[in-house]
């Protein structure tokens, strides 16, 4: 008595760069996520090499030429203090992208393990963790940022450090439902069983599992948070002169709103250029990252 | 008679409480309800039911993914019932199991290679070259490549999936698996190749097999023993001959009378006894023999199978039943229409 059968099933011709590869051909296939990057990486460029591409310092003055029209010297004019706008647009490039980055980077690190432990155990530890998420949450975003800045001080630092906590309730809510949901996959038992404790369980099993989800919700986290710099610098919460950001020049330019629009226009489409970009390809990556995406 | 006993499983009890909420009723599912059985060396036990019996509910406790309510669970002797995950860690080392489902069961983001190796890692068992040659033999058994190794399960097909399960299961050398419906979710046409491997595996390596499932060819190919379980009980234990050639509870006699048979001339000779309704809730089981209430010889074993709960009785040696109508030299009567068929 015996049933023979061969597998009759053939690997799908594939090496590890090959998903790489597929995702690359479906986010090409997207033009508006293509633009949204080109886009952000285009502001990183220009945020990290400010110091080459500024063709004037942050605090270079030019008595010379005040409320100056765009000429051949300062090709974008200049404010009422005789700044050069282009430059002023580049430095505050790197400040609001500063902001952006490190202020989702930090809600990230806080916020991933808290929701992830949520998740893991549940019991207690969940309900302690998910009704201090509330609270936080129900402070709408930008009264808990305007809040805590006025708390600490006007400066970038704090401005990133209350947008960074005010990101985090989002984080940890995300966290903890990717736990919830991976937690429930044959391969946890599995690696209990293979002895793992919960330390590599959460880190080399689930962790990894999410990286997809937390990749798009940094993209949209980031330009909330640039948005958030600008109000709160538009409130003068953030960065005091001679450091300068996109919400600092808006904030710089409404006196001469009605003698020269332009001081507002500049760093009006800057921050609507990248919040822009940045939610196009987090909406693009997030349909390409989708497993049950087939484009 | 009997070989020695590596896993040993007594009045094991696993009740969920449900409906704890503010509305809602409550209740308790009972879904492992008092099963006992002993798991020889060397052997492969075939524990058969229908959905919902408490087939995995017993597997995970027997490999303490969960704890039991009550009862007793000893591993070589040593009772594991209620130790911590701690505790256990150096014990799971002899004791494994294969998931049912070879796409939830592998981690998408490790390389195939990396699951088959994490035991070995998780119980600092060998040096990274001696951790690679180990993957190396462990595939060769399971008859994947060594090339294999560096893949994504995602670039397998189901039938190698469960291949590196296993292979993952068995690279520690275990002495005990728990294979839970391990072909169910696979095409047919491979299902019998990794049997073949099953058993295969079993006679060179030696270690002992519960396994689960629901299809009775699988047991009769693969199986030494055969514990058929209905509604959270064990009905009847013995060898595989015994139940397919002379099955004594009338559920049994019902499961196999629905197996098909591979000669089709034979196949329409046979009637099928249709048990009627569905298996009663586990929420609320019946009183005295759970399967009174579809019992087809109900009117024989009434009304003392309504009240009392038949206890699992030595009906000849090595054959345990769990009926009113069976006693030790007294066979069950046949249900009408049934006849034994040969295995």
């Amino acid at each position: 008595m015996s049933i023979v059968a061969q597998d009759v099933e053939r690997p799908r011709v594939a090496d590890s760069r090959r998903r790489l590869r597929v995702l690359g051909k479906r986010f090409l296939r997207r033009p508006m996520a293509v633009g949204g990057l080109l886009v952000v990486l285009a502001f990183v460029v220009v945020a990290i090499f400010a110091p080459l591409l500024a063709p004037f310092g942050v605090g270079h003055t030019d008595f010379n030429a005040v409320l100056a029209k765009p000429s051949s010297k300062h090709l974008l004019g200049t404010d009422d203090l005789g700044r050069d706008e282009l430059s002023r647009l580049i430095w505050g490039t790197r400040a609001s992208m500063q902001v952006g980055v490190l202020a989702t980077l930090l809600a990230m690190v806080v916020a991933v393990p808290i929701g992830m432990l949520a998740g893991y155990y549940r019991g207690w530890v969940d309900h302690v963790i998910a009704r201090l998420t509330d609270v936080l949450l129900a402070f709408p975003f930008l009264i808990l940022a305007v809040g805590l800045a006025a708390i600490l001080g006007p400066s970038l630092l704090n401005v990133t450090l209350a947008l960074g906590i005010g990101s985090i309730p989002g984080f940890i809510r995300i966290a903890r439902g990717e736990t919830l949901a991976l937690r429930e996959a044959d391969y946890v038992p599995a690696a209990v069983l293979n002895g793992a404790n919960d330390a590599t369980i959460i880190f080399r099993h689930i962790l990894p599992n999410m990286t997809n989800t937390l990749i798009v919700q940094a993209t949209v986290t980031i330009p909330g948070a640039i948005l958030g710099e600008a109000i709160l610098s538009f409130l003068n919460l953030g960065p005091q002169p001679p450091a300068v950001s996109w919400g600092t020049m808006l904030q710089e330019a409404e006196p001469y709103l009605t003698q020269a629009q332009r001081l507002a226009v500049y760093p009006g489409v800057a921050i609507i250029l990248a919040v822009l970009a940045f939610n196009v390809l987090g909406d693009g990556l997030r349909d390409v990252l989708d497993p049950r995406t087939t484009r | 008679m009997s070989a020695a006993s590596v896993l040993e499983v007594e009045e094991l009890v696993k009740h969920f409480p449900v409906g704890r909420g503010l509305v809602g009723s409550s209740g308790t599912v009972h879904a492992v309800d008092g099963v006992s059985f002993e798991l020889r060396e060397g052997e492969m036990l075939g524990l058969v039911g229908e959905s919902g019996s408490g087939k995995t509910t017993l597997a995970n406790c027997v490999v303490r993914l969960l704890e039991p309510t009550s009862g007793s669970i000893r591993l070589h002797g040593r009772d594991i019932t209620h130790l911590s995950r701690r505790e256990l860690r150096p014990l799971r080392r002899s004791l494994h199991m294969v998931f049912q489902d070879p796409f939830s069961s592998l981690n998408p983001r490790m390389t195939v290679g990396e699951i088959v190796a994490e035991p070995l890692r998780l119980h600092r068992l060998a040096g990274r070259k001696t951790r690679e040659s180990r993957v190396i033999e462990t595939f060769e058994r399971v008859g994947l490549g060594p090339e294999h190794r560096f893949r994504y399960p995602h670039e397998l097909s189901g039938g190698q999936r469960q291949r590196v399960g296993l292979a993952r299961s068995l690279i520690l050398e275990p002495s005990v698996l728990v294979a839970d419906e391990p072909v169910s979710a696979l095409d047919v046409s491979v299902q019998a190749s990794i049997l073949n491997l099953l058993r295969d595996l079993q006679r060179d390596m030696g270690f002992s097999c519960l396994f689960i499932t629901h299809d009775l060819a699988t047991v009769e190919f693969l199986c030494d023993r055969i514990a058929v379980m209905y509604l959270g009980q064990l009905v009847e234990v013995a060898s595989r001959d015994a139940i397919f050639r002379d099955p004594q509870h009338p559920y049994t006699q019902a499961l196999l009378s629905a197996a098909v048979v591979p000669d089709p001339a034979e196949q329409r000779k046979r009637r099928r006894v249709v048990l009627e309704g569905d298996p009663p809730s586990p929420l609320a089981p019946p009183s005295g023999c759970r399967f009174h209430t579809r019992c087809p010889l109900h009117d024989l074993s009434a009304p003392q199978s309504d009240e009392v709960e038949p206890a699992l009785r030595e009906f000849a040696p090595d054959h345990l039943v769990a009926c009113h109508l069976v006693a030790p030299g007294t066979p069950a009567p046949r249900i009408s229409g049934v006849e034994a068929s040969v295995a």
